[in-house]
């Protein structure tokens, strides 16, 4: 018999998620177009005023964006469970936490990676400065991930409760408020002419620390959720 | 696989119980199963026969009692990969070929080497429908599709909640004709069933469950 190895269980996993969700690739343009209505309503609602949108750019597009990632964070794992899935990956001899990993990937890859390839044009509409934009652009490239883990654990530890979408939202915005202040913090002072390094690290170590220990986390409460 | 290690029982269930909410599922229960066994599992509507195949995959936890694999008690890690189960939720994705969805299941629990994923689903019945969306397959066909992880990945204990729910009696004798090769190739399985069962390797161990 041949047993898989670590990596081609991985890809395995990867090119599962990464299919599913090619095959429904509308899905995928919904959070974009979300966020880009969203910011639209800005300039209709405080009035296209050049001095006032650059200042509250950088903000409006990183709370857009966690807000888009959210409408698409719940069936992070509902469509496996209700399918059996989850129950033929925890019997799988491969470690569960890995795999969920990929599963995280697979999520930030086809929900935050086009939101992110769609903020300078979100930039452009709030008037931010082009010179601001690779500072934003690397802010949200390490805070997406970062919430996509928080909320993967959430998702995981609200697994089988029946409306969870709600509670979810209420569970997770209250966490994201540090990675939305070092990334609107990073923002702003680029904006301003500072150095806006050390908000940038303090992103990139949470990150670091939610990548170590999130899929444990998820792996811990969907065996749980299992179990019940 | 080979036959080796008859002495020891494959699986050993001493005084299992498991319990929800402080009530008991079902009654105390003890049984072994032995390679090249097959066990039926039989009781009425709600007398815990999906939860004990639930308990033996390692989905939920045992609740009292002791449960031995291969004599030692039993751990994820230790019989991971060597236990396949087939719950009522098929574990199959709607949105991929029967091809694709064994393609997953390879990737994560291995293969036999010999065997490939077209003479696999051309055996299970599904010749011509390998590339069709799971959606759009009939429930019995659905059902063939996830049979067929039992041809194609390495496994000793096969747990089926159910095998012949939804199939035409050629696929009930398929899965009866699956259900002899692994026995007589040294494996062991756990089936749930309300319909007759005819097996030809023997006389089947009967576990049978009171609630």
């Amino acid at each position: 018999m041949i047993r898989p190895g670590l990596a081609r269980a991985c890809t395995a996993m990867l090119r599962r998620d990464l299919t599913l969700a090619w095959r429904r690739r509308g899905d995928i343009a919904m959070p974009v177009l979300y966020a880009l209505i969203v910011t639209m309503l800005f300039p209709f609602a405080l009035g296209p005023e050049d001095t006032l949108l650059q200042r509250i750019a950088g903000g409006v597009i990183l709370v857009t964006v966690l807000l888009s990632m959210l409408l698409a964070l719940d069936v992070l794992f509902s469509s496996d469970i209700e399918d059996g899935s989850l129950e033929q990956l925890v019997l799988a001899p491969q470690p569960l936490a890995l795999m969920l990993g990929m599963k995280i990937l697979a999520h930030w890859i086809t929900t935050a990676l086009p939101l992110i390839v769609a903020t300078p044009l979100l930039a452009a509409m709030l008037h931010l400065p082009a010179a601001v934009i690779p500072v934003l652009l690397l802010a949200l490239l390490l805070a997406t991930p970062l919430l996509s883990l928080f909320g993967a654990v959430l998702v995981a530890l609200t697994a089988g409760t029946r409306r969870s979408g709600m509670l979810l939202a209420l569970m997770l915005l209250p966490l994201c408020v540090p990675a939305v202040i070092f990334a609107a913090g990073a923002v702003a002072a680029a904006q301003q002419g500072l150095p806006w390094l050390a908000p940038i690290v303090w992103l990139a170590a949470a990150l670091v620390l939610a990548v170590a220990l999130g899929p444990l986390a998820c792996a811990a409460a969907l065996r749980i959720a299992l179990d019940a | 696989m080979t036959v080796a290690a008859t002495a020891t029982p494959l699986l050993e269930a001493r005084a299992l119980s498991f319990h929800r909410q402080d009530e008991p599922v079902f009654a105390p229960l003890s049984f072994q199963l032995t390679a090249g066994e097959l066990a039926l599992v039989e009781g009425d509507n709600g007398s815990g026969k999906t939860t004990l195949l639930r308990i033996l995959a390692g989905l939920l936890h045992v609740g009292g009692g002791e449960l031995l694999w291969r004599g030692q008690p039993m751990q994820r890690d230790s019989c991971a990969g060597d236990i396949l189960f087939l719950g009522h939720q098929l574990g199959l994705k709607a949105d991929l070929t029967p091809r694709e969805n064994l393609q997953i299941a390879a990737g994560l629990h291995g293969r036999h080497p010999a065997k490939t994923f077209a003479s696999v689903l051309a055996d299970i019945g599904l010749r011509g429908y390998e590339d069709e969306p799971i959606r759009r397959l009939s429930a019995g066909q659905k059902k063939r599709a996830a049979l067929a992880r039992l041809l194609l990945l390495p496994a000793t204990l096969w747990l089926l909640d159910e095998p012949y729910a939804n199939l035409d009696r050629v696929g009930i004798s398929l899965v009866n004709r699956l259900l002899e090769t692994h026995t007589a190739e040294g494996g062991a399985a756990l089936v749930t069933s309300h319909g007759a069962v005819s097996f030809h390797g023997g006389e089947p161990r009967h576990i049978r469950m009171q609630a």
